[in-house]
């Protein structure tokens, strides 16, 4: 069942349009940079893009950073909310369900596609951007990549770093995946789902800005996206990276829960 | 027929029990300990040379009128910070002031202090000034509990009810200032019982329930950290320059270093290395600075501090206050050769300030 | 009751949203070898009813066996040997005719990868989609989809085939091969339950009856049952009235030159009216037709609205 939505995912064009979309920005972004040599001020405008110039190995994190707040969550809401409401749309859900290929089996399948989509969209943009950073800019053969707290990192441990946020970023999104894949059950309009789960994400963002809602901030899906910053932080800053993973695991928990008790006990009328 | 509520039964059962978690474990008890008051200071000021490292967030309450001077300071007392710290002993720590997208760290050693500024690559050396304004390092709950509490006396010392801070049953202290001219109503101090280390401070003023300051360990470790963590070299290509501090600010000419020995009740002190033209008055969690403006400094300042909200302004100058802070510009006109213009500074009430600028001015007539 | 030539039996299915019982109380009864001929209007609850049987649409009240074994609960091992088309066929648009085939034998159990790529191309061939290659099934026609829909249906040699209205979007000739091809697979001993609300479908391919009327079963029976000749025989002459005196009160009924008359002997009837010098130009054993049988037992159109 999962090798099934895989191969339903990756052979479909409109999955790999997404991709290449995602890429353009942070290619975008490379391209004004080496030709404007303007790059914003540390600590300004995405994480770092301030580097950048002096060290292109770093512009795979900066390519992250720069699609991390809305491109890739918007992507995602896409995927995902086309999960089953696409299928229940164009009439499949129906074939697949009197296969039968088993509610909870298709749902769990559904969000390891998109668990699948996720990791490679993310692996694919710090491709590209590794690529454009190492064409465009300098590449410092020497170890000398500073750390946000001043201290030198060594190729290697940048290399092992980057692993990390890639799977830290990949993890990040789950709790969109799972509002979406939940919206995904309750309607039959794919572009409902999205819509819903995107509403999620920019109310999210928006609390976070906000101090008087700052209890409930610790909650909110968006909270620890940008910890991926701390594993470039020396020693390694886990407190909020591991928050980020447990919250982001309870919200697909309760998530696909609730998305599990209502698709199972659902009427597929489509 | 099929049973449809019982997975949703499930699916919100899970997710009380998933919200509730969190509030069950604040709300389990933490354990008191026999300890009285006076033994617990003298814990907390003799844990200077315990070696920890942790994770502390700092929420101040206050609202500063300062816009472009002095930004650092009121970031500092009206935002939240968070803190890492890794402490040996106090000639070899580093605390860093983390922020999303950047981060800034002191790391102190036998001789002084590097500050290393992400944002603007700035690596500055300092060596530990006498007088300084208040700095990220001052905030941590460990610094600021045995700095408040140094100069406490028993009397004005009660215990409070145990706290749980940063998994750890803290037993709690209040000390609680008995100078009339205090503006601190009380400060509330939770101490690790094991070793006097102050885990959480919050400063109260007396006429807003919003603590002033409220400084805590979430995260803490007792075992020593690495030597190689709290070093710092600065980075190859990095800005080294060297750190001002107030010795360097210009003071004015005015040579007049006749200021009373005490104002408002307080008495004056010395500290090495300060010059004469500031005074510093008080003890504990009671202080007040007191020094000569340049008369152009003074202008602006004045200026800005009379069109702040709620500024006082009299014949005296203009004083205005947030929280327990208070900040005075005295003297309104410059004599021949007489009194100059002065800022007066502290945690005392706003009567306090008044009552030692007609003081000075009496002083210097 | 469930006999082991029993392929589908529901007992007092129901299915109310709200308080409308879309299905109410059915009982099917449908028995191996049929062709199960479901008749209703539009609207009447056929649909409703498959995808109970699919285990879609879970009943309000009621059980579904399938196979022998309950639906919704034992689907996984029952749902495998049933083939389904359910109302417009669906497929991916960007893939083609064998690899939607092949995702979907994929997507569920019993679907042997051994053998998955001869198997498609079996009922590829099967339903006239033989030639139609690598072509993405965003451009095929309705027919085209309609026949796809099929072969999904057919790809693991179903014991039972549940149709919904197969032969839909066909052209008359497309209809005579989708006939064709069920007749042959019934006769293979494949069960067939076509649902349709084309009466003269039914009538050309059914074994076996059922019909529902707003979501009531008004009729279940024998296709030969139902059209059982009726015990009179209809005759066809130019002189009418010397017939009926001829006939007397035989006679059942007249319309013009045609009358039914009691007896279910044409020879007989025929002596009778030669002997009396009455030319006959024709004798037919009276037969009702399915059409009258349903009208006479439905009480009109589901999607007519009454004042």
């Amino acid at each position: 069942m999962i090798a099934v939505e895989l191969r339903k995912l990756f052979r479909r064009p409109r999955t790999w349009i997404t991709i290449a979309l995602l890429n353009s920005l942070p290619v975008l972004v490379a391209v004004l940079l080496k030709l404007t040599d303007l790059a914003p001020r540390p600590g300004e405008g995405p994480a770092f893009l301030s580097a950048v110039l002096t060290n292109g190995t770093l512009f795979p994190l900066a390519a992250l950073a720069i699609v991390l707040p809305l491109f890739l969550p918007i992507a995602v809401a896409v995927v995902a909310g086309d999960a089953v409401a696409g299928e229940a749309q164009g009439g499949t859900l129906r074939y697949l369900l009197a296969r039968p290929a088993g509610r909870t089996r298709l749902l769990v399948a559904k969000l390891v596609a998109v668990i699948a989509f996720v990791l490679v969209t993310v692996v694919i943009v710090a491709a590209v951007g590794y690529l454009v950073g190492t064409t465009l800019f300098e590449v410092q053969s020497v170890g000398a990549t500073t750390a946000l707290s001043g201290s030198t990192l060594t190729p290697e441990q940048v290399a092992w770093r980057t692993v990390l946020s890639i799977g830290y970023v990949t993890i990040s999104m789950l709790g969109v995946a799972a509002f979406a894949l939940f919206f995904s059950t309750l309607t039959d309009s794919p572009q409902l789902a999205t819509l819903g789960a995107l509403a999620v994400l920019i109310g999210s963002s928006l609390l976070f800005t906000l101090d008087a809602a700052s209890d409930i901030a610790p909650y909110l899906p968006t909270r620890y996206w940008l910890s991926f910053v701390d594993f470039f932080r020396d020693p390694i800053l886990w407190r909020d990276v591991v928050r980020g993973l447990g919250l982001q695991a309870v919200y697909v928990v309760v998530l696909l829960g609730a998305a599990w008790a209502n698709f199972t006990t659902k009427d597929i009328a489509s | 027929m099929v049973r449809r509520g019982w997975r949703w039964a499930v699916v919100a059962l899970g997710l009380a029990v998933l919200v509730a978690l969190p509030a069950l474990v604040a709300a389990l008890p933490a354990d008191d300990r026999d300890l009285s008051a006076a033994e617990l200071r003298a814990q907390v000021v003799a844990s200077e040379d315990v070696a920890f490292s942790g994770y502390a967030i700092s929420t101040g309450g206050l609202v500063l009128p300062v816009s472009d001077a002095l930004t650092g300071v009121a970031d500092l007392l009206s935002d939240q910070t968070a803190l890492r710290a890794w402490y040996r002993d106090a000639d070899d720590w580093r605390v860093d002031v983390v922020t999303a997208t950047g981060e800034t760290g002191t790391h102190r050693d036998a001789s002084g202090t590097w500050t290393w500024d992400y944002a603007d690559q700035r690596a500055s050396r300092g060596d530990d000034p006498p007088l300084a304004l208040p700095s990220a390092p001052d905030l941590l709950p460990s610094a600021l509990g045995r700095r408040l509490l140094s100069e406490a006396t028993d009397a004005e010392l009660t215990r409070i009810a145990p706290a749980r801070v940063a998994g750890v049953d803290a037993v709690g202290l209040r000390y609680t200032p008995a100078d009339a001219a205090a503006s601190v109503s009380a400060v509330d101090v939770w101490v690790d019982p094991g070793t006097g280390l102050p885990l959480r401070v919050v400063v109260r003023s007396a006429d807003t329930d919003v603590p002033a300051l409220d400084t805590r360990f979430l995260d803490l470790d007792l075992s020593a950290p690495a030597a190689s963590t709290t070093d710092f070299s600065p980075p190859a290509d990095s800005d080294i320059t060297r750190d001002q501090d107030l010795r360097d600010l210009d003071l004015g000419r005015q040579e007049r270093a006749d200021l009373p020995s005490a104002l408002a009740g307080l008495a004056r002190r010395t500290f090495d290395g300060v010059p004469d033209q500031v005074g510093a008055y008080g003890s504990g969690i009671t202080v007040l600075a007191v020094s000569a403006l340049p008369g152009r400094a003074a202008g602006s300042l004045r200026d800005q501090l009379s069109r702040t909200p709620g500024a006082v302004v009299d014949d005296l100058g203009v004083r205005i206050a947030a929280g327990p802070l208070s900040l005075m510009v005295a003297g309104t006109s410059t004599r021949d050769g007489g009194s100059g213009t002065y800022l007066l500074a502290g945690t005392v009430t706003l009567d306090a300030l008044a009552a030692a600028a007609r003081q000075i001015q009496e002083a210097g007539r | 009751m469930t006999g082991s030539d029993t392929v589908i039996a529901t007992h007092g299915l129901r299915k109310a949203y709200g308080s409308l019982r879309a299905v109410d109380g059915i009982d099917l009864d449908v028995r191996a070898g049929d062709v199960y001929g479901f008749l209703g209007a539009n609207g009447s609850g056929k649909t409703t009813t498959v995808r109970m049987l699919l285990g879609l649409v879970l009943p309000t009240a009621g059980t579904v066996e399938v196979l022998g074994r309950p639906i919704p609960k034992a689907a996984r091992e029952v749902l495998p040997q049933v083939g389904a088309l359910i109302e417009h066929p669906a497929a991916y648009g960007h893939l083609s005719a064998a690899a939607n085939l092949s995702l979907f034998d994929a997507a569920g159990p019993g679907g042997v990868r051994r053998t998955r790529r001869s198997r498609i191309a079996e009922v590829l061939e099967q339903v006239g989609l033989g030639g139609v290659g690598k072509r993405p099934v965003r451009g095929f026609s309705l027919g085209m989809r309609q026949r796809l829909g099929l072969a999904g249906a057919l790809l693991r040699r179903p014991a039972l085939l549940v149709l919904d209205e197969p032969t839909n979007g066909l052209d008359p000739q497309g209809i005579h091969e989708i006939r064709t091809l069920l007749l042959d697979l019934n006769r293979t001993g494949t069960t067939v339950f076509l649902s349709s609300h084309l009466l003269a479908e039914i009538e050309q391919l059914a074994t076996r009856v059922g019909v529902l009327d707003r979501g009531r079963m008004v009729l279940q029976d024998d296709l030969a049952t139902l059209t059982a000749p009726t015990g009179a025989t209809v005759v066809d002459t130019p002189q009418a009235e010397r017939a009926r005196a001829v006939l007397g009160d035989r006679v059942l009924s007249a319309d013009g030159d045609r009358l039914v008359v009691r007896g279910a002997e044409p020879a007989e009837v025929n002596a009778v009216l030669v002997g009396a010098g009455v030319p006959v130009s024709g004798l037919t054993l009276q037969r009702p037709t399915l059409e009258e049988v349903v009208l006479a037992a439905a009480t009109g159109s589901g999607d007519r609205v009454a004042a």
